[in-house]
């Protein structure tokens, strides 16, 4: 056996003869399975929950007797987000962002700019999730099991012993490492377990499980790279406690608080009623599409009559109320994106700022790859917002087109008529499906945080090495 | 017992186990230790008394490599201890003044352990025989350490010393806080070890037990060797007449 395994080995049973790191092992698997199976339980329910409530209001819709389907535009549809499996590892920005949305003609989508988005930064704190257990927890009792591998050596004075022994100091603090990260393997081995177990049951692909095992492997890396580093620099075994201590509570509790707040502040979100009041004077000012004589549409009258080679409306082959609708929607759908694109780029700069203090906390760059591989991130709710408004406009100018293909705009405008069509027509049309990202575009959108935690492993790994050498000189 | 005075210049180094020649040594721009010549043969123990400060304790950091001298040259068996320390503390062993040990460990594991590093595998009846030449009673060999006495601190460092079959071995202060007889035992161990040619250099206080069992002494005076006598030779000293000389530098 190498002179590091055998270091290792030592330090692995003197970590079974210490009671702090057998009992907060104990603890924090047992809070890892508590979180593993609340967070499952939840999910399962809210999973089958949503696909019951999503199958009636497909069965309501489809199910309203034969009507006008302008009247079919704004009874509305209900759209539920479908939840990733992974995301009862971390349910990222879930809880705060809603994952319901009502579907009507000429209405933004109800999901968007709802308060809770006004939060929705990738930093909240607090509950008890796998990811919040090992991303707040597991450096809490790698703090407390490592924080005096190196430092309790050169405290009791064996640190002389072992290098007289012909030990290398860099041999020590491997040696060391190994142990420490063989005990982060033991606490991240339920998270993998669970993972995995997701995958071979086919609920969540591969690509995105090793991704997380990838990314809170490198996080633990990089603590236990920490440790050391802080245990061979400090003198006393208290001194590396304290010093640790303070690290962990600014990078996993302050800098988290401070930098989302330090956001918002820096770049502020329109609220919703700022929000709601400017779509809404906007789009008055397109005009009624309810009204074919608005003059907002006489320009499109104009067109559309020039376009027939006919002089009046009722002379058009089509219900000219319909094409208004068509023409009011589209013009209020860009209205919407417009506002909707500059909220998300608005949280895309929010987070971008946040992103930059990476360098300060590699908590964030954790997070984000958490959340984005868990399906939980903003990019994620950005792509069913997008999918769920993109499934409104199809259905309602699929409506609209039915008015003014199968009304004549003599019956339409005629008050005193009622104008029903087959319930059969919007019976046919699709149901949503969302489609989220591939793995290739999830891999993609976790590089730069791969990348971040790497560059913190190297430092830390570069200077635990430099320290490792001077700590065999170090001794008088 | 009396000691003689020694000329040693005419050995070459090729002789010496542990060899210092005209080292200067300090830390940072201090200079502790000025032109030091120490050299050591096969089965001599050489014992190195000096008041605070003179330098004992930075003479003993040159041979366990970790202090560089500012000039000469030191080696353990013909090794630089400070460019090739791995290699160079493979040819000791060392005893601090307070053995430390690992204090969960049992005095068997502690020294299976410390043989492990040193890249020795004993079985467990070679370690057992060396904690029993070390005196230690054999019920405290399955004991953690933690409740170790002094002396039986020793005792253990002393079987690691003997198993590890180094040519040296390097001792700071290792009668301090012993009782006589511990002290007796201890002087005994160091005999066994002279006898199986192991070059011990042995920083003291402790004149009698110095006189008692060392082959030459040297005296150190704020970092210069003013003095070396042996137990052997027509200049015999009387160690009455060195305790009356070096009794006031409280050595």
């Amino acid at each position: 056996m190498s002179i590091v395994l055998r270091i290792a080995r030592e330090e692995w049973r003197s970590l079974l003869r210490n009671r702090v790191a057998v009992m907060g092992t104990i603890l924090l698997t047992i809070l890892m399975l508590i979180a593993s199976l609340t967070a499952w339980e939840h999910q399962r329910n809210a999973g089958e929950e949503r696909a019951r409530y999503q199958a009636q209001s497909n069965h309501e819709f489809e199910s309203q007797p034969d009507r006008h389907p302008h009247r079919v535009a704004h009874y509305g549809h209900f759209l539920f987000r479908p939840l990733n499996a992974l995301a009862a590892f971390d349910p990222g920005i879930n809880a705060y962002t809603g994952n319901t949305l009502f579907l009507e003609a000429h209405r933004q989508n109800s999901a968007n700019f709802g308060d809770v988005r006004q939060s929705s930064l990738l930093l909240r704190f607090g509950q008890l999730t796998p990811a919040f257990v090992l991303q707040v927890l597991a450096p809490l009792l790698l703090i407390f099991v490592g924080f005096a591998g190196v430092s309790r050596e050169r405290e009791s004075g064996t640190l002389r012993v072992l290098l007289t022994q012909g030990v290398s100091s860099q041999q020590l603090v491997i040696g060391k490492l190994v142990a420490l990260l063989g005990f982060s393997g033991l606490i991240l081995l339920p998270a993998v377990v669970g993972l995995c177990l997701l995958s071979v049951s086919g609920a969540s692909a591969w690509a995105m499980t090793l991704l997380l095992i990838g990314g809170y492997t490198l996080w633990l890396l990089l603590w236990s790279l920490a440790v050391i580093f802080i245990s061979s620099l400090c003198q006393r075994g208290r001194d590396s406690l304290l010093a640790l201590m303070a690290i962990w509570v600014l990078v996993v509790i302050l800098l988290p608080r401070w930098v989302p707040d330090m956001a918002n502040a820096a770049i502020a979100l329109p609220t919703r009623f700022e929000n709601e009041i400017s779509v809404q004077r906007e789009y008055l000012a397109l005009g009624d599409a309810h009204n074919p004589d608005d003059p907002k549409f006489a320009e499109f009258r104009d067109k559309v009559l020039k376009q027939y080679g006919v002089t009046r409306i009722e002379d058009l082959p089509v219900n000219f109320k319909g094409l208004v609708g068509m023409e009011g929607e589209r013009k209020s759908s860009e209205l919407f994106s417009h506002y909707s694109t500059r909220a998300f780029d608005l949280q895309a700069q929010q987070n971008s700022f946040v992103d930059g203090f990476s360098l300060l906390s590699p908590l964030f760059a954790l997070k984000r790859l958490s959340m984005t591989a868990s399906g939980t991130d903003l990019q994620n709710f950005r792509r069913f917002l997008e999918q769920g408004e993109q499934y409104r406009y199809n259905l309602v100018q699929g409506l609209n087109k039915l008015q003014a293909e199968s009304l004549t705009y003599a019956d339409d405008t005629n008050r005193q008529k009622e104008n029903r069509i087959a319930r059969s027509n919007w019976q046919a049309f699709p149901e949503f499906k969302f489609t989220p990202g591939s793995s290739i575009e999830t891999l993609k959108g976790a590089l730069a945080s791969i990348g971040v935690l790497t560059l913190w492993i190297m430092v830390l790994g570069v200077l635990s090495w430099l320290q490792s050498r001077r700590l065999g000189r170090a001794i008088r | 017992m009396l000691i003689d005075k020694v000329i040693s210049s005419e050995a070459s180094s090729s002789e010496y186990v542990l060899d210092a020649r005209d080292v200067l040594a300090g830390y940072g721009s201090k200079t502790i230790l000025h032109e030091l010549n120490l050299h050591i043969r096969p089965g001599e123990i050489y014992a190195l008394l000096g008041a605070n400060g003179a330098g004992k304790t930075t003479t003993l950091s040159l041979f366990l490599g970790f202090l560089a001298p500012q000039s000469g040259l030191v080696r353990v068996n013909g090794i630089d201890p400070f460019t090739r320390p791995t290699e160079a503390r493979k040819n000791f062993a060392y005893i601090p003044e307070n053995v430390a040990l690992y204090e969960h460990l049992s005095a068997r594991e502690n020294v299976a352990y410390l043989l492990d590093l040193a890249g020795q595998h004993e079985d467990a009846s070679t370690i057992s025989n060396a904690l029993a030449a070390a005196g230690l009673d054999s019920s405290a060999f399955d004991l953690r350490v933690g409740g170790f006495s002094k002396g039986m601190r020793q005792k253990v460092a002393i079987a690691l010393a003997l198993a590890r079959k180094v040519p040296a071995l390097l001792l700071d202060e290792p009668t301090s806080g012993l009782d006589p007889q511990a002290t007796t035992e201890f002087n005994r161990l160091l005999g066994l070890l002279r006898q199986q040619g192991v070059a011990i250099l042995m920083v003291t206080h402790d004149l009698l037990s110095a006189a008692d069992i060392a082959d030459r002494i040297g005296f150190l005076e704020a970092g210069r060797l003013v003095e070396e006598v042996a137990a052997q030779g027509q200049d015999r000293f009387d160690v009455r007449n060195l305790h009356r000389r070096y009794a006031g530098q409280a050595i």
